[in-house]
């Protein structure tokens, strides 16, 4: 064994110690971002997200710090932050909250960043206007999902009660319930999403009103339900079939779409309504559902098949300190950062939450995935009659949502007559403009 | 032979009291050696408890937009603290005007009137149960603290498994065994369901409410009872003109607390009914929250539950009145 000089230990060594440090310092692993971004969101699979935001920050040396709050309190929670002074620089936002933290300049606009333009185009008219500012003019944020009203039916148990096809009308699918009814297949067949959350009864009534051909806003935002006849149409209908207990009666006091959508897992039920992306669980979770696989299947949407659509985004904290970076990450949420859809793909995949870029659709994966749980194809043309509204816009949206549900909850139970609680709608809301 | 007379406490303390700084003795007169000894221990509760407390009162004189980032402001600690625009007595008209607030009102007023009288009714019951000897006493005391302990957000979620129309273990067993046809729709009305709201909060509250008059029953003296007995005094007498007069102080504070936390339950109408259907399950509590958190109208909201303090504050006022008044705890 030959000795070991003292210059060749010295060098040996001092290479080593530099190498260890290089190491420490991160000078051996890839560039960072220049700076790091903190990123909220409500909880909805946060162990999906952060799965993501590592990908992202491995992908894109990114140094995205997710944090998920419980959803009741997330808007509150954000806004007490910001008053606080803390800089949350990509968070989620609902659509009904959007403007409100614009005007207030939580958020800021993104038209002036680089790519805005061209994720504008790929996105579909009506889900872009909802993004946009009360008046049309900036873009508030980039899409987390979209989803609509649809109705899904119960093949084996329409089969079972000698019923061809789903019902093609709403006076057919009472019908149907009735018959289901009289004949003890379903003791309760229908179940609409009247839950007292904000997610149920409003935005279901808004897309029974749609489908009967009826406005629930004029142009300037004011409600007009009162003076439109396809609204008492929908109205006297809800009224029969809560009086015919046609309907689970503690729909009404459900807290959440999610839970109203789980009762229809015991296959007990022959038709629901209720948002679009619930229809993976109904139709496609063998391990929660009775009517998956497929036994459950989306019909066109009764009517003239229009149904009520929005749009929940990710936004840009006007005071982020770190803007490039925050951008490049909602263009990786929302958008598809370097040609790549990867997380509306995944949520696509993962969920069944739907994005408002048609091209998304045509990818062989998404296409094989639908293919599991619905028609995709039908699903696809449901959402081209997907009507928004700009009323959420407004300041006393959010406070008329939640005050009208006790109104038309009233109203189902034959607590006021059609024309009086329409009237006492339009009222609410003149009250709070 | 005149025997000296000792105190059985110590020495009242000089009336000055000394310190050191640097070697030299400083002498204090007591009282702001007290407020030097107590400082601390304020300073901590104002920060933490009057100072919040009152930014929270002012806040109802005024009109909040938490987003607002102009306008004056404090700066505290870094923090910026804005002084929304003052109001006046506003919010307390724009809320007593509102006849949904009247109707919370009164349904707070029934379900509290309704809560306090179960548990405290149950509470008592059980506690002089498990005040006997028997065998399994001690698993059933434990047993007890267990709806006590359960977060209330589970206490809902256990009870919806139970009573729910569709999946509820009640109607389905009950069903199994004949006894009913059809299911019961405990959350159809809002009747109903404010009645269960009542049952369920009892349920998770009278164990404490046991716990608390047990721990009374078991510090009167069994003397008492004793003589009462020689005096042919039955098991009812016995609890009439012993148990209950003992329990008085403990009988209070049941009442205060049940009273109070009636007046601030919130969880249970969050998972079990969100003030549906129709706002009939809406009670002051859940009124001021959403005005809020749901509606972003802090003025309002804040005025709303102040209200509230208010009635707690009277009630309190009332029961010590009427239970403590003339009650002379002994030497």
């Amino acid at each position: 064994m030959s000795p070991i000089s003292r210059r060749r230990f010295l060098g040996t060594a001092g290479m080593l110690g530099a190498g260890a440090m290089l190491a420490a310092e991160g000078a051996l692993r890839p560039a960072r971002a220049d700076k790091p971004i903190n990123f909220s969101g409500w909880v909805f699979k946060p162990d999906t997200v952060k799965d993501y935001v590592d990908f992202y920050n491995k992908k894109y040396a990114g140094q995205v710090k997710y944090e998920a709050i419980p959803w009741p309190n997330y808007h509150p929670t954000m806004e007490t932050r910001a008053f606080s002074g803390e800089i949350v620089d990509v968070m989620y936002c609902t659509h009904n909250n959007r403007e409100r933290w614009f005007e207030n300049g939580l958020l800021r606009p993104i038209d002036d960043l680089p790519g805005a333009d061209e994720l504008k185009k790929k996105m579909t008219p009506a889900n872009l206007d909802s993004l946009k500012s009360k008046d049309g003019s900036k873009l508030l944020g980039l899409p987390y999902f979209t989803s609509l009203f649809v109705l899904i039916y119960n093949e084996p148990m329409l089969q079972q009660a000698g019923i061809k096809a789903p019902a093609k009308s709403w006076d057919e699918l009472v019908e149907h319930c009735a018959k289901l009814k009289k004949d003890k297949v379903s003791d309760t067949p229908y179940l609409p999403n009247w839950n007292n959350s904000p997610s149920g009864t409003m935005p279901q009534f808004m897309s029974d009103c749609f489908s009967d051909g009826a406005n629930v806003f004029d142009a300037k935002n004011r409600v007009i339900v009162d003076q439109e006849p396809g609204a008492a149409r929908a109205m006297e209908r809800w009224q029969k079939v809560y009086k015919a207990e046609l309907v689970n009666p503690e729909v009404l006091t459900k807290t959440s779409s999610t839970d109203t959508h789980r009762i229809f897992w015991t296959g007990r039920y022959a038709y629901h309504t209720n948002h679009s992306y619930y229809l993976k669980t109904i139709a496609g979770e063998p391990e929660n559902s009775k009517l998956a696989p497929k036994k459950a299947k989306l019909a066109n949407y009764p009517g003239n098949g229009q149904s009520y659509m929005w749009t929940d985004s990710y936004v840009l904290n006007a005071k982020s300190k770190a803007l490039e970076d925050a951008w490049k990450l909602t263009k990786f949420l929302g958008g598809n950062l370097n040609g790549d859809w990867y997380v509306q793909r995944q949520w696509c995949l993962i969920s069944g939450l739907d994005n408002p870029y048609p091209e998304m659709y045509d990818h062989p994966d998404i296409i094989a995935s639908y293919d599991r749980w619905i028609d995709l194809k039908l699903l696809r043309e449901q959402y081209k009659k997907g009507r928004v509204i700009a009323a959420y816009k407004e300041p006393w949206y959010g406070e008329y949502d939640t005050k009208a549900v006790a109104i038309v909850h009233n109203l189902i139970r034959g607590g006021t007559t059609v024309p009086k609680g329409l009237k006492e709608l339009a009222a609410l809301q003149k009250s709070l403009a | 032979m005149a025997r000296e007379l000792r105190s059985p406490v110590p020495a009242a303390p000089s009336r000055v009291a000394t310190t050191r700084r640097g070697g030299r003795a400083i002498r204090l007169p007591e009282g702001p050696f007290a407020w030097l000894l107590v400082a601390p221990a304020l300073a901590v509760i104002v920060a933490v408890v009057a100072a919040p407390l009152a930014y929270s009162l002012w806040l109802s004189f005024t009109d909040v937009n938490l987003l607002r980032t102009t306008g004056p402001a404090v700066e505290l600690f870094g923090m910026r603290l804005p002084l929304y625009r003052w109001v006046g007595l506003k919010n307390y008209l724009q809320i007593f005007d509102d006849p949904l607030y009247w109707a919370s009102l009164w349904r707070t007023l029934y379900f509290v009137g309704a809560f306090v009288i179960e548990a405290t009714l149950v509470g008592l019951g059980v506690a002089l149960v498990l005040n006997e000897r028997f065998a399994g006493r001690p698993l059933m005391r434990s047993l007890l603290l267990v709806p006590w302990s359960l977060s209330r957000v589970v206490v809902g979620l256990l009870w919806i498994g139970i009573l729910d129309f569709e999946f509820g273990a009640f109607n389905g067993y009950m069903q199994r065994l004949g006894l009913l046809s059809g299911s019961i729709a405990f959350f159809k009305d809002g009747f109903s369901a404010l009645n269960v709201l009542v049952s369920v909060y009892m349920w998770n509250q009278a164990p404490f409410a046991t716990l608390l008059f047990l721990a009374g029953m078991q510090s009167i003296s069994e003397d008492l009872y004793a003589a009462a007995e020689v005096d042919g005094a039955g098991y009812w007498q016995r609890f009439r003109y012993v148990t209950l007069p003992a329990l008085r102080p403990i009988l209070f504070l049941v009442l205060v607390l049940c009273t109070v936390n009636g007046f601030l339950m919130l969880d249970l109408i969050y998972v079990l009914t969100m003030g549906g259907p129709a706002n009939e399950t809406t009670t002051i509590s859940w009124l001021g929250f959403q005005t809020s958190f749901a509606f972003f109208k802090f003025g309002p909201g804040t005025a709303i539950l102040y209200t509230l303090t208010g009635l707690c504050l009277l009630l309190t006022f009332l029961y010590h009145r009427l239970i403590l008044a003339r009650f002379e705890p002994e030497a």
